[in-house]
């Protein structure tokens, strides 16, 4: 079973991406701000990480800084909407391997997912 | 105002707000050759009184300068305060693609001028058919669509998740409220680019388009009114929302 760490503020997101992703066989782990995710990205590895940009206490592109410095080969998939073009390039210019935009369409999110675990 | 005839009474009826006698005159032709039952309105406000009158029309086709009150506005008043389900198509010159964004959270489609007929004809039948894909026992306010297409149907997420919108949204809004009052218009950004996903999900375009307009086009001396008119919508939505689910105790 993967380990996924969700990290994202908007509970109906959260709700569809646990569902869906457990739905898929893989053991999820929520992280509702910058500050919580720092600290499960402490205590626990993770296989993929998922993440939005707009957190509160940690910016999204700080936050994909300090994972890409302590764990390079974790992929990550950025949650984005569609009005975030600008930010969503500076992502991948700092390594992110993916975005998915909000609301997922759930195949494309199952299509992703396991495609960058399987790179793993 | 003139009725004109051209069609069966059971073929679809479209209003019409256009001061160019030459484009409702093409209008005219189109309605004739497609057998639409065309009505004529001098204003909107005159739409308006014809759609209390009558309230049996498919769709209203109205210029966005139109006087007193601009065809984004007519289409707000219609769906919002008569809380009719009618498409509105808004008429306009070249303008600006953010101009467009902004109409099209109030219409279902944006037509410039001068009309081509074709793409008149291909347009007014989107729409049509659009409107017509929507159920009678579905409504106009929300649609469960993209949460069963994820769940498969699984009613105790869909439960849950409605439950989720209820109480979130209606605290976000009460959020927004006390910042706007506080005039952080940035915050204001923040929460409303936070809260679009949740409208999207339950496939309400208006939300949606109301929070998009907040989080990136806005100006500050607009967000009150945008402030009101999402609340407006989420209340509609609630309030649906608890008729349908009476056992979800949503408040």
């Amino acid at each position: 079973m993967k380990k996924i760490l969700v990290i994202e503020d908007n509970p109906m997101v959260i709700k569809s991406l646990e569902f869906k992703l457990t739905k898929d066989g893989n053991n999820v782990v929520i992280a509702h701000d910058g500050r919580e995710a720092m600290k499960q990205l402490k205590e626990n590895e993770f296989d993929l990480i998922l993440t939005d940009l707009m957190l509160p206490f940690v910016t999204g592109n700080e936050l994909i800084s300090h994972i890409k410095k302590d764990t390079p080969n974790t992929p990550i998939i950025v949650l984005s909407t569609s009005t975030q073009e600008a930010i969503i390039m500076e992502a991948f210019n700092m390594g992110v391997d993916d975005f998915i935009t909000k609301p997922f369409s759930p195949n494309e999110l199952s299509l992703r997912v396991k495609r960058l675990l399987s790179k793993n | 105002m003139k009725t004109l005839q051209n069609s069966p009474q059971d073929h679809a009826t479209i209003l019409i707000v256009e001061s160019n006698s030459l484009e409702c005159e093409k209008f005219s032709q189109i309605a004739f050759d497609e057998k639409w039952l065309l009505v004529v309105c001098q204003d909107g406000l005159e739409a308006i009184q014809w759609l209390n009158d009558n309230s049996t029309a498919d769709l209203l086709i109205i210029e966005e300068n139109s006087s007193p009150i601009s065809g984004y506005q007519i289409a707000d008043y219609i769906k919002t305060e008569l809380g009719l389900a009618l498409p509105v198509i808004i008429t306009t010159g070249e303008i600006p693609v953010q101009q467009e964004r902004r109409m099209l959270a109030y219409a279902e489609a944006v037509i410039k001028k001068p009309f081509n007929e074709s793409s008149v004809v291909f347009q007014i039948r989107k729409t049509l058919e659009k409107a017509v894909e929507v159920s009678p026992e579905q409504n106009d306010h929300y649609s469960l669509n993209y949460l069963m297409d994820l769940s498969g149907g699984d009613k105790e997420f869909i439960s849950e998740t409605i439950q989720l919108f209820s109480s979130t949204i209606n605290s976000e809004l009460q959020d927004l409220k006390k910042v706007l009052n506080q005039k952080d218009y940035h915050r204001i950004r923040e929460i409303a680019h936070g809260i679009k996903p949740s409208f999207d999900m339950l496939e309400n375009e208006k939300g949606k388009g109301i929070c998009h307009l907040l989080n990136s086009e806005a100006k500050d001396i607009e967000m009150p009114y945008l402030i009101d008119q999402l609340n407006l919508v989420f209340n509609n939505i609630n309030n649906q929302l608890i008729k349908d689910f009476p056992e979800l105790n949503l408040r």
